[in-house]
Parts: structure tokens; sequence; C-alpha cells
């Protein structure tokens, strides 16, 4: 029994801090109470009243990418520092804390994920209703065929500015905000028509049938993604905005900010 | 006394009518003629025994029945998960009752009370008319009295806690006064219809009473008086949308690009300043959508 925990004293030895991943309160509580090392809670809710905390938008169900978010919105609030030895502790199966894994603070390059969402013009959870929305468009399709949408969220009326109506705009005087329980299927069937959808800051949908009208110059995204995917990563760097576009060749849902990739999710992991 | 004696003569007659006519021209004097009375007096209150003792039995039974019914009816409203949690509910299961059980016992004792009241005017001890009548009229009342104390209890507390969980996002400690302060202006109106009810004077308690709803409207109103001009513009706004999220306007000195709209606000924004207009200057000043070109 001993030579088993020893396994695990490898693993923490000289963390300088213990992200706890979606912790119960009582769990939370006798590690709090333990206090020999930084307690960094990575929840979607601060419900434990947590000191340092880092809010987790999305439930990743990929372990790797729930804890690069968590290190990366650490590092981002300064609750560790570079170089930082992280003890994670984290969930793969269904009940309960499991897995103890370690890493550290610098180990992955900088994604942005973090700043995808604690940053951007939108409140958080607006940018999770759109990608949540996106990826369930795209594990659905429209009637079994894969689609490709782009939503722009956020600055709305400077993406007003910089583009031009295909079409007339099916939300002109509407007052639908994205996480309205109608809105999946709206969307859906929306998501037929050419160009981009506009959100507000607020979660507004303002505008589909939007033609973007960005300078490309300097966006720097993957080779191979087709013209949806640039137009939503010019439009980000030309304004505040972010962009989540759902592919409609290989069904990824990415997310652009500042002109570059932020994120990017396989809508079937969900 | 006088109101009962005619009563049995008049059934005297009717039920042993012969029997008396008989006996009567053999026994003429004066102390013997009271005999008869006597008997038919005795028998009659026999009478009235069987007649009350049936309709002791009968109310009782009725009482029971209404007791249960309720019950079930209150059950089947879902009562029980409407009060829960309220204190009136708790102190009720600490005294090993229940809202549900309360209120059907109530009415239970209701139709007892009435059939007793009845009873005992049948058999005569209630004699006087007038007092069983009013009697009986102050019994409904007071059974509507409890009830509305009841309901207005767990009205009460569950207006407390709707409040209390309304204002759980707000973190301020003295917002926690606002949930007992409309618990108490709930029992008290609660406490005002309970004493009209059964007859005592409440003139006072209501001038009271709207002293402070005056004051409460008051202070909304001078409170309240910017955002009820914002909402209604706000109103007219989101509903006619003279400009949109995206247009160029210029309100007053501030021009920028409409970034969004909500019924109190308008934000609008430039290159270095976000401004955050109310809906009532946008009214009042005007807007004016410049055409970029």
């Amino acid at each position: 029994m001993a030579d088993v925990l020893e396994l695990l004293d490898d693993i923490v030895a000289g963390a300088d801090a213990v992200l706890l991943f979606s912790p119960s309160g009582s769990y939370h509580e006798r590690f709090d109470a333990a206090d020999s090392v930084g307690v960094i809670v990575v929840a979607p809710d601060n419900d434990v009243g947590a000191e340092q905390f880092v809010e987790l938008p999305l439930e990743f169900s990929d372990v790797s990418k729930r804890i690069r978010f968590g290190v990366e919105g650490a590092m981002q609030r300064e609750l560790v520092n570079e170089g930082d030895v992280l003890a994670c502790v984290s969930r793969v199966f269904d009940d309960g804390l499991d897995t103890v894994s370690r890493v550290r603070s610098d180990a992955f390059p900088r994604s942005g994920v973090y700043e995808l969402f604690a940053d951007s013009r939108a409140p958080p959870d607006v940018i999770r209703n759109v990608l949540e929305l996106a990826i369930e468009l795209g594990k659905k399709g429209q009637k079994g065929k894969p689609v490709g949408a782009l939503f722009v969220v956020g600055d709305a009326g400077k993406v007003m500015n910089k583009s031009r109506p295909l079409s007339y705009n099916p939300f002109e005087k509407s007052h639908v905000h994205v996480g309205d329980p109608i809105v999946n299927v709206m969307l859906k069937e929306f998501s037929r028509l050419d160009g981009a959808f506009v959100i507000s800051d607020a979660g507004k949908i303002v505008s589909a049938y939007r033609y973007l009208e960005p300078s490309a110059e300097g966006v720097d995204i993957p080779k191979g993604l087709g013209a949806r995917h640039m137009a939503g990563g010019a439009i980000t760097r030309d304004t505040n905005a972010t962009a989540v576009v759902l592919s409609e060749s290989d069904g990824l849902v990415r997310a652009f900010k500042n002109g570059e990739l932020a994120l990017e999710i396989d809508p079937e992991d969900y | 006394m006088p109101v009962s004696v005619p009563v049995p003569a008049v059934v005297l007659q009717a039920d042993d009518g012969t029997e008396t006519t008989a006996s009567d021209p053999a026994v003429d004097l004066g102390p013997l003629s009271d005999v008869p009375g006597l008997e038919a007096l005795v028998r009659l209150f026999q009478a009235q025994l069987v007649q009350a003792s049936v309709v002791l039995g009968v109310g009782l039974v009725l009482g029971v029945f209404v007791g249960r019914l309720s019950k079930r009816l209150l059950q089947a409203a879902s009562v029980p998960s409407l009060v829960e949690g309220t204190a009136f509910e708790r102190s009720a299961q600490s005294l090993g009752l229940s809202t549900v059980t309360i209120v059907a016992g109530m009415a239970s004792w209701f139709v007892y009370a009435v059939t007793v009241l009845a009873t005992l005017n049948i058999v005569g001890v209630l004699s006087t008319q007038q007092l069983f009548q009013s009697f009986v009229g102050f019994v409904p009342q007071l059974f509507i009295a409890g009830l509305v104390v009841v309901v207005g209890f767990v009205v009460a507390d569950k207006a407390e806690l709707l409040v209390s969980e309304r204002l759980r996002g707000v973190k301020l400690p003295e917002v926690t006064v606002v949930p007992k302060l409309v618990k108490y202006s709930v029992l008290y109106v609660v406490l005002l219809i309970a004493l009209g009810q059964i007859g005592v004077q409440t003139l006072a308690l209501v001038a009271l009473l709207s002293v402070y709803t005056l004051g409460i409207v008051v202070l909304s109103a001078v409170a309240l008086r910017d955002f009820l001009a914002s909402g209604a513009a706000g109103l007219y706004l989101l509903m006619r949308q003279p400009y949109g999220i995206g247009d160029h306007v210029e309100i007053g000195d501030r021009d920028g690009i409409v970034q969004g709209m909500d019924v109190f606000v308008t934000r609008v924004e430039n290159g270095t300043e976000e401004y955050i207009v109310p809906n009532s200057e946008v009214l009042e000043h005007g807007v004016v959508r410049l055409r970029d070109e």
C-alpha cells in the first residue's frame, strides 16, 4: 500500500499549486484546510466560495483541454507564475475527482483560449451559448446534412459597419437572444442562408445574411481552411469581435479572436 | 318561556287530541288540568331529544366528512408542496400537524360548532332566537377569520421566501431587511382582514396602513422616476427601432455607433468613448442618424 502512495507522491512532489477541477464543497473544504500549497478552483461556477477561482465556461470532455484551459486561465489571472509545477485533480470517468496529473504552467504554447472567454467584449456566457449553438448545429446538421455557419459575436456596431446585407435581414426588429430556447431550431433553419450571423454584446441576434468585408491582410489562420474561416478570422482582426465558425467540410467548431485561431473543438466530443 | 308554551299546545292538539278530550270532562278541577300539559311537555321534550340527537349525529358525521373532503381537496390542489418550507408549516410540523390538517380541522370544527349550536337550540337551552341567530352568524365569521390567518401566514412566508430568493444575487447585507418587510406587510394586511371579519374596529390600523402604502408609493415614484421615463421611451425605441445596432448616430453632443440597446439605456460608442445614454434622453434630444459617405 505504501508503494502505491509513493507513486502519487512522485506526481505531486514539489507542486507549487493544486488545481481542483469542479470539486464538491466538502472536497474543497478538506483540501483548503490542508493549506500547504495554493489551491485554485477551476469550475463553471464558484459554488465552493474559493478565493482563487478560474471560470470554466465549457465542460471540456477532453481532460487535456480542460487542464490546458485551467492552466492558461490561472496564468492569465496571475494565480501561478511561469514555470510553476501544478498538480491538477480532475475527473475522467463519471463520478467525482479521480485523476491527478502533473503539469508545468509553461508546458503548452499560449492558445488564447482563456482570453477568448474572459477578455472578450461579450460576456462569457454569451460566447458559451454561441459555442454550444455551433456545437449543436455541428452534431445534428440540417436534416442530416452537414452545415457550415459563421457567428460573429460582440462589437456588433462595428461589425455591421464593416459588412453589408446579402438580402433582407430576417432578424430585423426582432428581439431574439442566443440562449433563448427557440433559437436552436430557428438558427438550424436559417443556417442554410449564406453569410454570417451578427450577435451583439448582450447576445441579441442582430442580423443574418451579412457579407463581411474586412481587410484580410495579415490574417494568420491555418492553411486549408476556406473562405468562411478566412472571413471570420479577418473580421476579428479588424474589430473586437469573436468569430465562431462551424466548418461544413470537417465539422469542427473553431473560434477566432484578434485574427487568430483560439479554440478548436469537435462537436462529436460533447 | 313565553315563546315555548304555545308551541306544545299546537303539537298537543295534533298528537293526542282524542285522549285529552276523553279525560277532560271527567276531571274538571284546577290542579289536575296541569297534568296532561306536563305530560305533553315531557313527551315533547323527549321528541326534542330525539330530534336533537339526530341532528347531533348527522352533524358529527357531516363534520368528519367535511374534514376528510377538504383534506383530500387540499392535497389534490398540491397545497402541501406549495406551503413546504414556510415558517407556518414548520411550526405546524413541530406540533405534529400540517397546514392541510389545520385547515381541514377548522372546516370540521366549523361544522361541529354549528351542529352543537343547533342541538342546543332544539333542546331549548339556547331558546332565545335572537341569541341563536347572532351566534350562528358569528361562527362563519370566526371560521373565515381563522382561515384568513392561516392562509395569510402561509402567503407571508411564501412571499418572504420568493423575495429573498430573488435578491440572492444582490450581495448587500442590508438587503435581508426587504423580505422581512414584505412578510410583515402581508401579515399586517392579513391581521386587518381577520379583525374586520370578526367585527373589531380597525379604523386606526387602516389609517396606518394607508399612510404606509402612500409612503411606499411616493418613495418609489420619486426613486423610480428616471427609470419610468427611460423605460417608457425604451419601449417605444425597442418596438419601432428608429435606429438599430450598427447605425452611426448623434444623440445630443455624443456621436458614435450604436452597439446595443435595452429598455433603459442605449450604448453608443466611438473610437475612444463608450456612452451609456438613458433612453429618456434619446427622446428628449432626438437622434441624428449620420449617413457615412
